[in-house]
């Protein structure tokens, strides 16, 4: 065992910490504009490109698609710095459509999409999530029909958070009925600029906008299609392993701000105040060790499962803790926007206890995750 | 960054194993009415395994090996419920040859390693508001020779111990002393208690002790203090995760084999979340118990680290025990299992070497606050 990174690993973590520093303006600006609630603009766009020119959004891909061949530890290090700096938390592109286009893509699909995703310059929002269709993905049924030189999609999806300024849809659909719901469903890459797409913006109590998407005979090119027909449930498991490599390093800038601002004003000589400081800090260095644990397995070429799951759940809760706590800190002032002079911390705890509910559901709710820690994890009976 | 284990660490975990399942299945019951409350027997032959100097330099006997290894052990050691003052032992053998004399180390580290000679650290004072009569703190200095009077409570297994570290306050500071059980005007007497593990009462009436028993200098024991602090709380931390591992196999175990409403049990969300519930905090005890290790044996700061980890584990040990008593339903209360026998336990390693309201309270002032 090892609690520390390799000389090399904290070269290139220092490397991507000096990069934000030099770029701490765009980055301020990418923050201010992910926390707006309209996903990324032109600061997000520009942060990425110049991480792109770096290589270090996907480090750990072949060098021919824009990665450097590095372990799992680096893009663990890429994320916690990114999500340090700007608070975005990950990629759907680089995190979940790329590995899967990497692993199960045609020569041709690699060639067209992943250096782009490996450049910073495009996004992908993930195409799941549909009216009927949300824990249980599998009952998802947007029709997908195979019209032999192309596919004909008919359906709409709900809660893709990323489509407005996403360039692909990561769609999965419905090819055939069958009796097991999983076995009938493929996934697509499809450009959302394709005729026939609409979107239609939801707004969360946190104020940030996820859509719905509505596709009315959509005509996508077979060559959209990802890995073999009616395997795509498959690769949604597969993605989401990978996509749960969640890190701390926003809980952790957020429980250094608390921190100071106990101090200054004095709330840490009260005894209640130190204790939940102390169990904050617990839960956060805890995470912080189950987030590296699956960046190492991963490292070791073994797929985390339960181990992920376990993290996704203690990441999104630990941050509930974090929220509570500064809410209890601030007692009644806690309730006030920004704005007022009566906000604390400029009113960012009144907004994060809104917008923090999403990290609960989104990507699979923690009662999903302790099913799956439960029966992959320790093998109990599913029914 | 490596969560996984040595190859040498293998095979010591795997001789552990084959060891307690052959040498300790069903001992702590076994054991818990006994006036000894352990068997010497078993004691010995752990001694041959080396495990009472894990950590010790190998011309004393010890295995040199790091607190990595001595945390893997004691986790084996929890799982099995080991008896014994085992933590007790290691912390003694470390304070000896941290802060002991040459003389003192040649001689007592063989002997404690060998499993021949039994130390246990006596250090809590009784606190007048819970009542009691006790023997007041006094001690007197005469010609090299010291004589202690005194009580401390909670002693593990004082009651079979050779040799007490008796900690007392001093005109010049608090300060270490090693007295033989045997000597005149000791007196230990276990007392009944709710793990059942034989806490002991120590009484020093006028008890000689001369200079060279001192163990350190005079007056500054604070430093062995903290250091016996952290061994314990990281020792216990360790042997919790372990407890909680078996608590959660035989939870797991019984909800796959028990059937109510035509149904396995653990086929029921209720069940499976709390099953959940505890694999995370198992896991979060566990690695952060790796971490403090790791941190001692590189010689890094590891007071935060490991009061992370025995508020953590603290808080698991009594949450994950309650649980595995609820999904044991009936068989959980009952006294021919052994559910309610780790209940118990763990009920006491929670408040061994601080509860997780004392470590929060160190983690707070680490954190500058």
């Amino acid at each position: 065992m090892d609690f520390s990174f390799s000389d090399q690993e904290k070269h290139f973590e220092e490397q991507m910490r000096s990069f934000f520093l030099e770029e701490k303006e765009t980055a301020d600006k990418a923050k201010q504009e992910w926390d707006s609630g309209l996903g990324m603009g032109p600061n997000c766009w520009k942060i990425l490109k110049k991480l792109g020119e770096h290589r270090w959004i996907c480090p750990t891909w072949p060098k021919k698609y824009g990665g450097l061949e590095l372990s799992y530890i680096y893009k663990y290090i890429s994320m916690e710095q990114m999500h340090h700096f700007t608070n975005i938390p990950t990629l759907v592109g680089a995190g979940m459509a790329g590995p899967i286009i990497l692993n199960h893509g045609t020569e041709k699909q690699k060639e067209k999409y992943l250096l782009e995703i490996s450049s910073g310059e495009v996004e992908y929002t993930l195409g799941y999530t549909e009216p009927e269709a949300g824990s249980d993905l599998a009952a998802l049924s947007i029709k997908a029909e195979d019209k032999e030189d192309y596919f004909l999609i008919n359906g709409s999806k709900l809660f893709n958070t990323r489509t407005h300024y996403s360039r692909y849809h990561w769609l999965g659909a419905r090819t055939e009925k069958t009796e097991k719901k999983y076995k009938g469903i493929s996934l697509f890459i499809v450009d959302l600029k394709t005729p026939g797409i609409t979107i239609r913006p939801i707004w969360t109590v946190g104020g940030r906008r996820t859509n719905a998407v509505f596709y009315d005979n959509v005509e996508l090119p077979r060559e959209t299609l990802v890995g073999e027909l009616n395997r795509g449930f498959y690769y949604i498991l597969e993605a989401l392993d990978y996509e749960r490599i969640s890190t701390v390093g926003g809980l952790q800038r957020d429980f250094q701000e608390i921190l100071e601002y106990v101090k200054e004003t004095g709330r840490n000589k009260d005894p209640l105040i130190r204790q939940k400081m102390s169990q904050l800090a617990i839960e956060i260095e805890s995470a912080r060790l189950l987030a590296l644990r699956v960046a190492a397995m991963l490292s070791k070429g073994k797929i985390p499962n339960h181990e992920a799951g376990m993290l996704k759940m203690m990441v999104s809760e630990t941050e509930q803790n974090l929220v509570n706590t500064a809410m209890k800190i601030f007692g009644a002032y806690g309730q006030i926007k920004k704005g007022s002079k009566w906000a604390q911390l400029s009113g960012k705890y009144e907004w994060l206890y809104r917008d923090s509910l999403e990290n609960l559901i989104t990507r699979g709710t923690s009662e999903i995750m302790r099913n799956i820690i439960a029966e992959r994890g320790l093998g109990l009976p599913r029914d | 960054m490596d969560f996984e284990l040595s190859e040498s660490q293998n095979i010591i975990l795997h001789s552990a194993k084959t060891f307690l399942e052959k040498e300790t299945k069903g001992l702590a019951r076994d054991v818990e009415t006994t006036d000894d409350g352990f068997s010497l027997k078993v004691w010995k032959k752990t001694a041959e395994l080396g495990w009472f100097g894990v950590v010790l330099p190998e011309e004393y006997g010890g295995m040199q090996g790091n607190y990595i290894d001595l945390v893997l052990l004691l986790e084996e050691a929890g799982k099995a419920l080991f008896p014994g003052p085992l933590i007790s032992i290691i912390i003694s053998g470390l304070c000896i040859d941290e802060y002991g004399n040459q003389l003192q180390k040649d001689e007592l580290l063989p002997k404690i390693i060998g499993g021949d000679l039994i130390i246990v650290p006596a250090i809590i004072q009784p606190d007048p508001a819970f009542g009691g009569d006790f023997i007041q703190d006094e001690i007197k200095e005469h010609d090299g020779r010291y004589t202690l009077s005194g009580t401390r409570l909670f002693v593990p297994f004082a009651h079979v111990a050779d040799k007490i570290l008796y900690c007392a306050e001093t005109s010049r500071g608090k300060t270490f002393f090693l007295s033989d059980t045997k000597n005149f005007g000791v007196v230990c007497t276990p007392l009944e208690s709710l793990g059942g593990d034989k806490p002991s009462e120590v009484n020093f009436d006028a008890v000689e002790v001369p200079q060279e028993n001192l163990v350190g200098q005079f007056g500054r024991a604070e430093e062995i203090l903290k250091k016996i602090g952290e061994w314990g709380a990281l020792a216990q931390s360790a042997y919790i995760a372990g407890m909680l591992s078996q608590i959660l196999a035989m939870s797991v175990e019984y909800a796959k084999q028990r059937v109510q409403f035509g149904k396995k049990i653990g086929s029921f969300q209720a069940i499976k979340h709390q099953c959940a519930e505890m694999a995370g905090d198992l896991d979060r005890t566990k690695f952060l118990t790796y971490q403090a290790a790791w941190r001692l044996s590189e010689k890094l700061p590891a007071t935060k680290e490991i009061s992370m980890a025995k508020a953590c584990a603290s808080e698991a040990s009594r949450k994950v025990s309650l649980l595995g008593v609820k999904i044991h339903g009936g068989t959980g209360v009952s006294e021919e299992y052994d559910m309610q026998l780790y209940f118990r336990r763990a009920k006491v390693a929670e408040i061994a070497f601080g509860d997780a309201d004392f470590h929060q309270e160190i983690l707070a002032r680490q954190l500058g606050m």
